[in-house]
């Protein structure tokens, strides 16, 4: 051939195989320790981070920072909810301290959950105005401020949105009663109605 | 099954695998078919110098027991075993009715087991119970990324029993009643596939291959052969129903999830050519018995309740080239049919009960289902049928995720082919109605 589609050839070969080595950051090799890893979180997780119950999570795009700090709550017991004991302390014991690393990224890359719906507009209306404004006669101050403006999460603070709405009510009930070490959220939550709560998260999933 | 071996080895609490041990939820399923090796524990590990892992042994064994105490009273008590015409004691405790051992979980990396060692309080004696080896492994095929790939467990499974290895609730090994008494009278016939007295239960060994697809679809493949504990080995004519070369079975599913839900669909079968023995020599003709079965399983996971629907149909093709020579059936072919529906409710795994309907039908055979109002008090069959119906009513109360307190009724409205005198010897099949208590503990 010539020597321009030798050039043509190469530089092909080059962008499959760097656009190939990309993507295993976003897709370990399945018997690669990260893969392994990812299907063991995957079970419940779903390995692309998007879970089918609302028992466990979504942490698809969710910030690394926050997954981080979880895992590691997990593995020193001071997160201590009900299904935290019941799946993720036994989970998280053996992880090691880049292991963390390693799952917070790959799942912090991973493509946003697309927004559900739990609820009818009047609630989630209602949702939206508490997360944008707060409630101020209870000084609640609005979830935006620290979750984003599109509760896309920010450092420590964790993306809210397209979280399972059911997930999002437990963690504040949880939170309220001090079963999660959470002393900032503690004292934002404490004074939320169910009512209130139940909006919110409504409104947090459809988004 | 649930132990607490799995609990030591995964660091979980029992409520991530099971809904009320030993139902199964779908993380649990998903623990299982991945070989019972996703560990948490310290493990003691050996390479070679090419970096080749020649050992992943859990430093601290995953060992549990079970424990089964329980007490048994049947409408009408049964027959003295000797003295004729006199009644055996009305009501039986069993301290205990069955204690368990079991070594469950990691052998290597992607080799895992259950393995049960049992004594039996009716038997007074101790041996190998249900045991499930397997070794499975992860890959990934198609799609160009993370969310169109598919994910598949390609798993090797060898076994004792037929169905032992299966992750639903609806099969024989691992389905409802999950506990029963070991004392109260059984119907006379079951398939070779279902629980009761004519399942081959664990009188075989078992090589399967299996395949588990997105987490949705599952299929397998295995062989049977005899594998006969006690009696004389090699197995001879003093045995029975020894199954002659190897018997295929198959199981189908699909599962669905969504929210929290599973719905799974499924069908499985075997075709078991047996020596009937029993004084038969093991050569010859062999019976075949052709077991179809369809099953269904529905589960709701919430904060505070739970609820299952379990249903399973097989339907048996009984071919008796040996056993119609040899007179023990009196028809060339029969067939045997058995219908299951249990509801199961529970409130935060601590307060629950379950309802459960069979029915069993089948061909009239003087010389499978005979009758005899002497010989054959209690276990005979004055219509020659099996036919036989109830149903299995449950109250649960677990103080503790490991400790389960159980009321059962079992009632039937037909039993070996009749209501009423169903043995010619005065029994009516509601005198087999039993009330069983049941403290089971496992740690």
């Amino acid at each position: 051939m010539n020597q321009n589609c030798l050039i043509g050839l190469i530089v092909g070969a080059t962008i499959y195989i760097g656009g190939t080595a990309w993507g295993a950051a976003e897709n370990p090799a399945p018997d690669s320790p990260l893969g392994r890893t990812v299907q063991t979180c995957g079970t419940c997780h779903g390995t692309n981070g998007r879970s089918v119950s609302p028992t466990f999570p979504n942490l698809a795009a969710q910030t690394a920072p926050y997954i981080e700090a979880q895992l590691k709550a997990f593995k020193d017991q001071t997160r201590a909810d009900p299904d935290a004991q019941a799946y993720m302390w036994g989970m998280a014991a053996q992880l090691s301290d880049p292991q963390i690393s390693e799952l917070a990224d790959y799942f912090s890359k991973q493509p946003a959950p697309p927004p559900g719906k739990s609820a009818g507009p009047a609630m989630i209306a209602r949702g939206r105005q508490v997360f944008e404004e707060g409630v101020p006669a209870r000084q609640i101050p609005p979830c935006a401020s620290c979750h984003g403006a599109h509760a896309e999460g920010m450092a420590t603070f964790p993306r809210l949105a397209g979280q399972h709405a059911p997930y999002l009510l437990k963690q504040i009930l949880v939170i309220q009663n001090a079963l999660r070490n959470a002393p900032v959220m503690h004292g934002v939550a404490k004074e939320l109605t169910k009512e209130q709560i139940q909006a919110v998260a409504a409104y947090l999933e459809s988004i | 099954m649930a132990v607490p071996s799995f609990a030591r080895q995964t660091g979980m609490a029992c409520a991530a695998c099971h809904t009320v041990f030993p139902e199964l939820t779908p993380f649990g399923r998903e623990f299982k078919l991945n070989g019972y090796v996703l560990d948490n524990i310290k493990q003691i590990k050996g390479i070679t110098t090419e970096n080749r892992e020649t050992l992943s042994l859990n430093a601290v064994p995953p060992l549990s027991v079970m424990l089964q105490i329980s007490y048994t009273h049947t409408g009408k008590a049964l027959p003295d075993s000797a003295a004729t015409g006199a009644l055996a004691k009305d009501g039986d405790v069993l301290f205990p009715q069955q204690a368990s051992f079991f070594y469950a979980g990691k052998i290597a990396d992607n080799f895992g087991a259950f393995i049960q060692l049992t004594y039996d309080g009716v038997g007074d004696s101790f041996g190998f119970d249900n045991t499930d080896l397997r070794y499975a492994r992860h890959f990934s095929f198609g799609g160009t990324d993370q969310s169109s790939q598919h994910s598949m467990i390609l798993g090797v499974t060898v076994n004792n029993s037929p169905t032992v290895q299966d992750v639903w609730n609806t099969t024989a090994a691992w389905g409802f009643p999950f506990s029963g008494s070991s004392v109260a009278p059984g119907p006379i016939a079951s398939a070779k596939l279902d629980a009761g007295a004519g399942g081959i239960g664990q009188n075989a060994a078992g090589l399967g291959v299996y395949a588990w697809i997105d987490s949705s679809i599952y299929a397998e493949f295995s062989i049977y052969g005899a594998a006969i504990r006690g009696g004389a080995h090699p197995l001879d004519s003093t045995q029975s129903s020894v199954i002659h070369g190897v018997s295929p079975y198959w199981r189908l599913a699909y599962e669905h999830r969504w929210d929290r839900n599973s719905l799974s669909v499924g069908t499985y079968g075997i075709v078991a050519k047996e020596h009937p023995g029993n004084g038969h020599a093991l050569q010859g003709p062999v019976d075949r018995f052709t077991d179809t079965a369809a099953d269904m399983q529905y589960q709701f996971i919430g904060e505070d309740h739970l609820f299952t629907i379990l249903a399973t149909y097989i339907h048996e093709n009984q071919k008796f080239d040996a056993s119609f020579l040899n007179g023990a059936a009196q028809n060339s072919s029969d067939t045997l049919k058995t219908e299951k529906l249990v509801g199961e409710y529970s409130y935060q795994r601590m307060i629950g009960g379950s309802l459960g309907l069979f029915n069993t039908t089948g061909s009239t055979d003087a010389l499978l289902y005979p009758a005899d109002p002497v010989a054959l008090q209690v276990v005979g069959s004055l219509a020659n049928k099996p036919d036989s119906r109830g149903y299995v009513a449950e109250v649960n109360f677990l103080p503790w995720l490991n400790t389960k307190l159980q009321l059962q009724y079992v009632r039937y409205s037909k039993f070996n082919g009749m209501s009423n005198n169903y043995d010619g010897a005065g029994r009516n099949a509601s005198d087999n109605d039993t009330l069983y208590l049941l403290g089971w503990v496992n740690f």
